[in-house]
């Protein structure tokens, strides 16, 4: 299988992480760098504000511990502690600014605790509802125009409606191709595997979306000349926790098996729906951030999430879901009962595993997919 | 499985109704502990009894106007209350009833008051709850109302509360919330809301908050008058009985006796060595071990963070803004009262609890890293660094289980109060405090 070229493009780009090539092109000119922590925020604020949007997270190579549980205790989530310890690392000392929704206790927590022991000149903390109703919208919406008035007081220099509606246009850009990816992932066979179609997530809020625009773009006529084609006997799904690691999905895929879809934060919510460009930019950011994506772990109603989960499952024809929750994740922990009784009632085979954020795919994982794939098989055998 | 250890509303009843008779023959106590016995049993008695004299029956967290529940006759069972109340009566019940959720697929790591109330309504012994109510930024754990709702066919209703709710759209936005409540269980009970009777519901309740503040003052003294038998009096009080005549009667009871106790000099214990703050909550999972750190240390329990209003040198908790706005009066009153205010940062409690520390005269902190406590694990050390910072006291962090009395062992527990009193009696700051007293 050949490399894809406008991936491997965007992997130089987003190298050595996290400060990679892209980042210290950026710098270079002068330019501010915001982290922004979960997808409640609306990167399309800090794009309009001139200053490079970065998701804050780990990657593919795991992270020592050595000093974050000093400050946020171990049994919390290992995301939030790999983050932070990152930052004691002087990792993401190329941030100018911080900032992170209330969208789980433990982000709330790393923003604090980032706040608290390492200030950066701006931080901010939006509240991320959990209810998706026109009342929350509200409330959220007054959030992110107090978020782009302290964001305009940091750059002195008001962001205006223009601006945020242009960085709408270039963000529906992106999400736009990252969707025909995912349509193109529906092909019996398809194009990509599942960690290059991470990988491609990931870079997507790791360097200038324009730019990232250009090689989706690249990468999409790529494929489409190559006739590329992943050979696998059987398609899974993930779902759960966001993986940064890929090898973990690399791992799942060793075997005879490849990921078509996911349900994760960086995967298809990035890339999903389009934000109204016909409503006033920050009333259309809340909509669609709260309304205009798939239901997520974080809202108490998780029917829409199991749902949307099962649907999927169907439309992109899988086998067979793999479930994978990082260890102290409640959100995913009170959908756990509910989410296997979903997937029993469809007849979608499930595999659970248990994470530790960041941890390389190793044997564990191979073991259990070749397993869950043996299942799978005898599933589909006809009875003799 | 057997789930014969674990305990039914019932068991839990007649327990309560024991104890009670039995600390009338227990010398030493506190006048006030039947009464606040009698508190705690009085409130698993309504919920008993809910069924039996029509009332409506509600299962819910914390964040929640308690007082628009009793202005509707809607009984309220805060799961909390009901871990903790079951570990008060029975310890082994609450490690059973996690057993049988985990055997559900419920994660271990998820907070043991839902695990708990998740393994009872499997097997049947939680209270008949007619709905659930809960609200946003307590903590995540408050998905379990929505899930267990779903699973067992109980409606439910989340109010979403944001995480900075000081700013004029935020509260404006919890106070609607109420009224989208109020329709909510208008709906449910197919009854009206008395909006007279809602407001003097709230008047009552804020007569309990005085009360509190006024209990407070009182405890500050040293020697510190209030022994562990009655030391969640005031939470118990605010919990589980506001605006209610009954709540009144009772606080004004333990006011007065601890106002005799000052009076005459009376103790916890006669020789005050350390004067603890614990900066989370109390030992729910070991119901003694205030009362051996008296004994052991010397240590007396003087003020925890659950039962703190969110007072300090400037800010007071005179919620009561307009009286004829009640409900404007509970959005404040929900964030500022003992039990909900600590839903904040790190910075902001740590800030709170460094005021108390001032005021009641404390020497050491305990913080309980609560296993399944998210909040605790992320802000804990904000907390430690900034009471040091703030007032030079000392913080013993005991990673424990809220109500699991597995999780850590007495001896263990022992092992690090035996150093953290040895370090805080030998620390320069101890000794300067101890000197000016």
């Amino acid at each position: 299988m050949n490399a894809l070229k406008a991936l491997t493009e965007m992997q130089r780009l987003t190298s050595p992480f996290p400060e990679s090539v892209a980042v210290k092109e950026w710098k270079a000119t002068g330019r501010k760098v915001i982290g922004w922590f979960n997808p409640y925020i609306p990167e399309e604020i800090i794009h309009a504000a001139g200053m490079l949007p970065f998701e804050v997270t780990g990657d593919n190579e795991p992270v020592q511990m050595q000093g974050a549980e000093a400050h946020i205790y171990a049994n919390s989530c290992s995301k939030v502690r790999t983050c932070w310890q990152m930052a004691l690392d002087d990792k993401y000392s190329f941030l100018d600014g911080y900032v992170s929704t209330h969208m789980c206790d433990q982000d709330m927590r790393l923003y604090e605790v980032w706040s608290y022991y390492k200030k950066l000149p701006f931080m901010e903390l939006i509240y991320a509802p959990r209810k998706r109703t026109e009342e929350a919208v509200q409330l959220y919406g007054t959030d992110l125009d107090r978020f782009r008035d302290r964001l305009s007081e940091y750059l002195i220099c008001r962001i205006p409606d223009h601006r945020v509606a242009n960085s709408i246009e270039v963000y529906n850009r992106g999400r736009e191709l990252m969707m025909q990816l995912y349509e193109l992932r529906k092909r019996d066979r398809p194009p990509v595997t599942g960690a290059e179609a991470v990988e491609v997530s990931k870079a997507a809020a790791r360097m200038p979306r324009e730019r990232f625009n250009e090689l989706m773009e690249q990468l999409l006529d790529e494929i489409e000349r190559s006739g590329r084609e992943i050979k696998k006997a059987r398609r899974l799904m993930l779902i759960g926790n966001d993986l940064h690691n890929t090898t973990q999905i690399t791992a799942l895929e060793s075997a005879d098996a490849v990921v078509v879809v996911d349900e994760m934060d960086v995967g298809i919510r990035r890339a999903w729906g389009q934000v109204d460009t016909t409503l006033p930019p920050i009333e259309a950011l809340a909509r669609y951030y709260l309304l205009g994506r798939p239901v997520d772990k974080h809202h108490w109603n998780s029917d829409g999430r199991l749902e949307f989960i099962g649907d999927m499952a169907e439309q992109y024809n899988v086998d067979g879901v793999v479930s994978q929750a990082v260890r102290f994740c409640t959100y995913l922990g009170w959908d756990k009962f509910d989410l296997k009784q979903q997937m029993q009632e469809r007849g979608i085979p499930m595999l659970e595993l248990d994470l530790e954020y960041g941890h390389p795919g190793g044997a564990q994982v191979q073991i259990r997919a070749e397993a869950f794939l043996e299942m799978l098989e005898s599933h589909a055998a006809p009875a003799s | 499985m057997s789930n014969d250890t674990i305990l039914s509303v019932e068991d839990i009843r007649e327990t309560l109704k024991k104890m009670k008779e039995g600390v009338k023959q227990q010398p030493g106590l506190m006048k006030s502990t039947y009464r606040y016995l009698d508190a705690v049993s009085g409130y698993v008695e309504r919920v008993a009894n809910a069924k039996d004299e029509g009332a409506w029956v509600a299962t819910h967290g914390t964040q929640q106007p308690l007082e628009i529940l009793e202005a509707m006759d809607v009984r309220g069972v805060f799961n909390e209350f009901w871990g903790v109340v079951s570990d008060i009566a029975r310890l082994e019940s609450v490690p059973e009833a996690m057993s049988v959720s985990a055997s559900l697929g419920t994660p271990g790591e998820v907070c043991s008051f839902f695990r708990n109330m998740d393994g009872l309504m499997h097997v049947g012994k939680w209270p008949r709850s007619d709905m659930f109510l809960y609200a946003a930024s307590v903590c995540d754990n408050v998905k379990a109302f929505h899930t267990l709702g779903r699973r067992y066919g109980i409606p439910s209703f989340g109010l979403e509360r944001s995480f900075l709710p000081y700013t004029g759209h935020a509260i404006e936005f919890w106070k609607n919330e109420y009224l989208r409540l109020i329709a909510f269980l208008e709906e449910q009970t197919g009854k009206k809301m008395d909006y007279d009777r809602l407001k003097d519901v709230v008047a009552k309740s804020y007569r309990l908050t005085e009360l509190h503040l006024e209990i407070d003052r009182l405890v500050a003294n040293v020697p510190c008058p209030l022994a562990p038998e009655c030391f969640s009096a005031t939470l118990v009080a605010i919990r589980c009985w506001p605006g209610t005549q009954y709540g009144i009667d009772f606080l004004t009871e333990v006011r007065d006796e601890l106002q005799e106790r000052v009076n005459n000099g009376v103790g916890a214990i006669e020789n005050e060595r350390f004067r603890v703050l614990w900066s989370t909550f109390t030992p729910f999972f070991d119901p003694k071990l205030m009362g051996f750190m008296q004994q052991k240390y010397g240590a007396v329990s003087v003020a925890d963070m659950l039962s703190t209003w969110r007072v300090d040198e400037n800010v007071q908790a005179n919620w009561m803004l307009d009286p004829d706005d009640p409900l404007g009066n509970l959005a404040y009153r929900t964030v500022l009262a003992p039990g909900n205010c600590q839903y904040s940062t790190g910075v902001d409690v740590g800030t709170v609890l460094s005021g108390k520390c001032r005021r009641f005269k404390v020497d050491a902190a305990i913080f309980q890293n609560n296993w399944g406590c998210k909040t605790g694990a992320g802000y804990g050390p904000v907390i430690k660094d900034e009471l040091m910072r703030q007032v030079k006291v000392p913080t013993l962090t005991l990673h424990s289980d809220i109500l699991d009395h597995t999780f850590i062992s007495r001896a263990e527990i022992e092992g690090q109060m035996d150093s953290f009193f040895e370090m805080v009696e030998a620390s320069k700051t101890y000794q300067e405090r101890r000197a000016v007293a």
